[in-house]
């Protein structure tokens, strides 16, 4: 605590010349209120003096009346919070691009321009990230008039897309590739089989998951996020409930905090499992690929056993838990972490000794420290970098409070130290749930939630198995929230990849892409379902719900 | 010979229906011990020939950019090419149809038959995966043919010939396995690299370039390139069978042999992480060959203080 304390008096000193317009709502949160011309110069400030990391770039057009709309850039260093509140205005907002001091901003700020139709002066790169190449030219999803029927009835943009470089040997991975089972789509330049460049396109799978959330109730929402990922479904859900059950003032009982994060290890673990099966077949060592996913069924058994179901276990209700872990569970929780910790070391030992294995990874991939730091890598992957970025250490929620974490950090850098921080978070995850299931304390699962949250705003980070997973909720007060942003470890993850594969061979690709366990499904969010067919009109949400009714009848 | 005997030789035995059934049974024998040691059930016994029926009677798909002669003439190539050698070779047990002085030296060109036309069918195609793994094929070509040669140079020096029915009765009373054990391991490394198993499968590593050289291919054609490599597993079974196991002089050593080489092939599949396409040429030019040259160095040696030998 006393470094926390530390660490505000010396961002307050850094942020002296704007004190005037600086707020604390929360003990770990500092708004700065400053218009688009003073914006380089505060973020400049932070990063000279190498202030933590800017963590989510988030737009928020409040309604269609009023003549304001906001960026917000969030900076995070440890538990503290930093929030620039840049205030635009509607006619022409206009915010210049943080991409000289940041250059992994760019990303966010394509997101900024594409759906909310501001305008980032000098940003590198202006093309689409999510929406379609033929998505209509000032048609801004995420503002407040946005009416999705608007989208038939205007003129579909022009490809712009432009393959002059006809000399240089392009090689398209993605959407549809055997090594990305994901809808991502990467070109790679190659001179023999050296890199020379690299660059991605997003948004194949895109469902409008933000602007949904705007028109669905609290209680709706949960279960709408829970689908933005299929393999981390209970962290998103458990980064909302937080939320709002931080905005809306609701303390949860002691035995759900624990539960929620119980299952949420277990996650850990089948996600680590998984990434670990993938990771070894894309080196093309398949025998240990089905050994690691054989394994894997362990824990999908066990979280099976605790919801009923193996993947989306929906187990967070706002207020607590849904299921409880009954003693019979408990047992059969301890047998099976038992089976796993004594297959994973297996694992360990065999990606650190085995040395064809190791010709694959050991200083292929390397992100120094220093890269890392810059790109704003985050998770397992600045973390086998010698960055020790885990909210559950820096900001510890729920029960990491009783349950203090033991982070795993290497220094290497390159896919060996990935593996083994992956692995070796295996184990310490064991250990964790064993100490919970032997401390579960006793209670009420759930507490009582109101209806409407109270009208504010909250930022909810939690540690998915990929790294730092960032909401920013906002309610006016109703019964649906104003806004929710969602910035998923991938998306800062994913910079590192383009950077460090220039240089490497083609065949270690597909590997460096694995190395930081992306997940395409938690990037797209949004869609615009424009039927294939001749009918031209985008489906409501009624048509959906009708189709889908029909379809399983 | 007459007519009848050679036609029989060419559609029969040994090339022909028995090479091409041969070749589909050890696929999958080889398919299902792979699978048994990675924890997975394995196809079902008919599943390799379900596989080349099925290609059969697909469409073939020329696809644009492409010299159409040249892509349909390459898997007949490709096949024709393991099938000839299989008129020198001890297939099945019996001795060699044709025979001449020098026919090993002919056999490993027809062998390479098969690689010349995978690079070359991939780079026909404007595909990049195609290209890539054509590239690779040829790279790989460079890296295990070499070591493939020496390994099989190595009984024939001992043997003191170069005719591949005269190396065979000789290794029937030398187990030259133990007098050459290095040339042994050498020589099931080059037949890995030569059929593109792992590790040396980069040339069609599908994470990275989906199916390599074949990417483009469907239907007849790719059965074709198919059947060719499943006849020439069951050639480099038998030939090292032959040279270092003690010769294959009847049926029963012929099928015992080639088994039990099949059987630690596949383990050797299981157990590797695929090498990228610099390492497998690396791992032969600065290791591979090094040591096959001592080894052929001291058998010259020895064989030259014995006062024979193939020079004399």
């Amino acid at each position: 605590m006393e470094a926390t304390t530390e660490t505000l008096q010396r961002t307050e000193a850094l942020l002296e010349p704007w004190r005037e317009r600086m707020q604390t709502p929360e003990p770990d949160r500092i708004y700065l209120s400053i218009g688009p011309d003073e914006l380089l110069d505060v973020v400049r400030t932070l990063h000279d003096a190498r202030w933590g990391y800017l963590s989510t770039i988030s737009g928020i057009d409040p309604s269609a009346e009023d003549s304001e709309m906001e960026v917000l850039y969030h900076f995070c260093s440890g538990p503290i919070v930093v929030t620039l509140r840049v205030a635009l205005s509607r006619e022409h907002p206009t915010t210049p691009s943080v991409c000289s001091i940041i250059p992994s901003a760019s990303i966010q700020e394509r997101e900024l321009i594409e759906m909310l139709g501001i305008d980032v002066v000098n940003t590198p790169d202006q093309s689409l990230l999510y929406l379609p190449d033929d998505w209509p030219e000032d048609l801004y999803p995420l503002r407040r008039d946005f009416d999705p029927a608007e989208i038939a009835k205007r003129e579909p943009r022009k490809h712009s897309k432009a393959h002059t470089d006809s000399d240089k040997f392009v090689v398209p991975i993605g959407p549809q590739h055997p090594a990305l089972k994901e809808p991502a789509h990467f070109e790679f330049t190659l001179d023999g089989e050296i890199v020379t460049g690299a660059s991605v396109r997003l948004g194949y799978a895109h469902r409008g998951i933000e602007r949904a959330t705007q028109n669905m109730n609290w209680t709706q929402n949960l279960y709408l996020l829970e689908r933005v990922c299929g393999i981390c479904s209970h962290i998103h859900a458990e980064a909302y409930c937080l939320g709002v059950e931080h905005l809306a003032g609701v303390e949860v009982p002691a035995r759900a905090r624990v539960i929620r994060e119980i299952v949420a290890g277990l996650e850990r673990i089948h996600s680590h499992l998984l990434w670990f099966g993938v990771a070894a077949h894309e080196a093309g060592f398949d025998t240990l690929f089905m050994y690691s996913w054989r394994d894997r069924e362990t824990v999908l058994d066990l979280l099976e056993g605790i919801s009923g179901n193996r993947i989306n276990y929906s187990i967070n209700v706002l207020g607590g838990v849904k299921y409880d872990i009954t003693p019979e569970l408990t047992e059969k929780i301890y047998k099976g972490i038992e089976f796993l910790d004594e297959r994973v070391r297996h694992y360990l030992n065999v990606s650190t000794k085995d040395t064809m294995f190791l010709q694959r990874t050991r200083g292929i991939g390397v992100m120094t420290k220093e890269q890392a730091e810059a790109l704003g890598a985050l998770g397992p992957t600045a973390r086998a970098s010698g960055v020790l970025r885990d909210i559950r250490v820096d900001a510890p929620y729920g029960a990491y409070l009783d349950f203090p974490v033991e982070p795993v950090v290497e220094t290497a850098g390159d896919l060996e130290a990935r593996f083994i921080v992956r692995l070796e978070e295996i184990l310490s995850t064991v250990v964790m749930i064993r100490e919970m299931l032997d401390k579960l304390p006793e209670g009420e699962l759930t507490t009582r939630m109101p209806r409407r949250v109270k009208a504010g705003e909250t930022i909810s980070r939690v540690e998915a198995p990929r790294g730092e997973l960032f909401y920013y909720i906002r309610s006016a007060g109703g019964e649906t929230p104003e806004r929710i942003k969602i910035r998923t470890p991938t998306i800062l993850n994913l910079g590192t990849v383009i950077v460090s594969a220039v240089g490497h061979q083609f065949a270690d690709m597909p590997m460096i892409l694995a190395g930081v366990d992306p997940c395409f499904s938690c990037n797209d969010r949004a869609v615009e379902v424009r039927s294939a067919g001749s009918d031209p009109e985008p489906w409501s949400w009624e048509k959906l719900r009708q189709y889908g009714i029909e379809h399983y009848r | 010979m007459n007519t009848i005997l050679s036609l029989g030789a060419i559609l029969l035995f040994p090339s022909g229906l028995f090479l091409l059934f041969n070749g589909i049974v050890y696929e999958w024998i080889d398919k299902k011990i792979l699978a048994r040691q990675q924890n997975r059930m394995g196809p079902r016994w008919f599943q390799p020939l379900a596989d080349v029926t099925k290609l059969m009677v697909k469409e073939e798909i020329v696809p644009a950019g492409v010299n159409a002669t040249l892509f349909n003439l390459l898997p007949i190539f490709a096949l024709a090419g393991p099938l000839t050698a299989a008129l020198y070779m001890p297939v099945g047990g019996i001795r060699p149809l044709l025979s001449f002085k020098g026919d090993l030296i002919v056999t490993v060109y027809l062998l390479s038959v098969l690689t010349i036309a995978t690079g070359l069918a991939g780079a026909n195609t404007a595909s990049r995966f195609s290209l890539l793994g054509a590239t690779r094929t040829l790279t790989q070509l460079f890296s295990y043919e070499a070591p493939f040669m020496l390994a099989l140079l190595g009984p024939a020096i001992a043997a003191g010939s170069w005719q591949i029915a005269e190396i065979n009765d000789y290794a029937g009373n030398h187990l030259l396995l133990l007098r050459e054990p290095i040339g042994f391991v050498i020589a099931i490394i080059g037949l890995a690299g030569k059929l593109e198993l792992p590790p040396f499968d980069a040339p069609e590593a599908e994470t990275e370039i989906v199916a390599g050289a074949m990417t483009e291919y469907g239907g007849r054609g790719l059965a074709l390139f198919h059947l060719g490599r499943s006849a020439e597993l069951v050639l480099g079974l038998t030939l090292i069978a032959s040279f270092y196991l003690g010769g294959v002089a009847s049926p029963l050593a012929y099928l015992l042999k080639t088994l039990a080489l099949l059987l630690g092939l596949a383990g050797f599949q299981a157990l590797m992480t695929r090498l990228r396409i610099d390492q497998t040429v690396g791992l032969w030019w600065r290791y591979g060959s090094l040591i096959v040259l001592v080894q052929w160095l001291a058998l010259f040696v020895l064989d030259m203080s014995r006062g024979g030998g193939i020079f004399s």
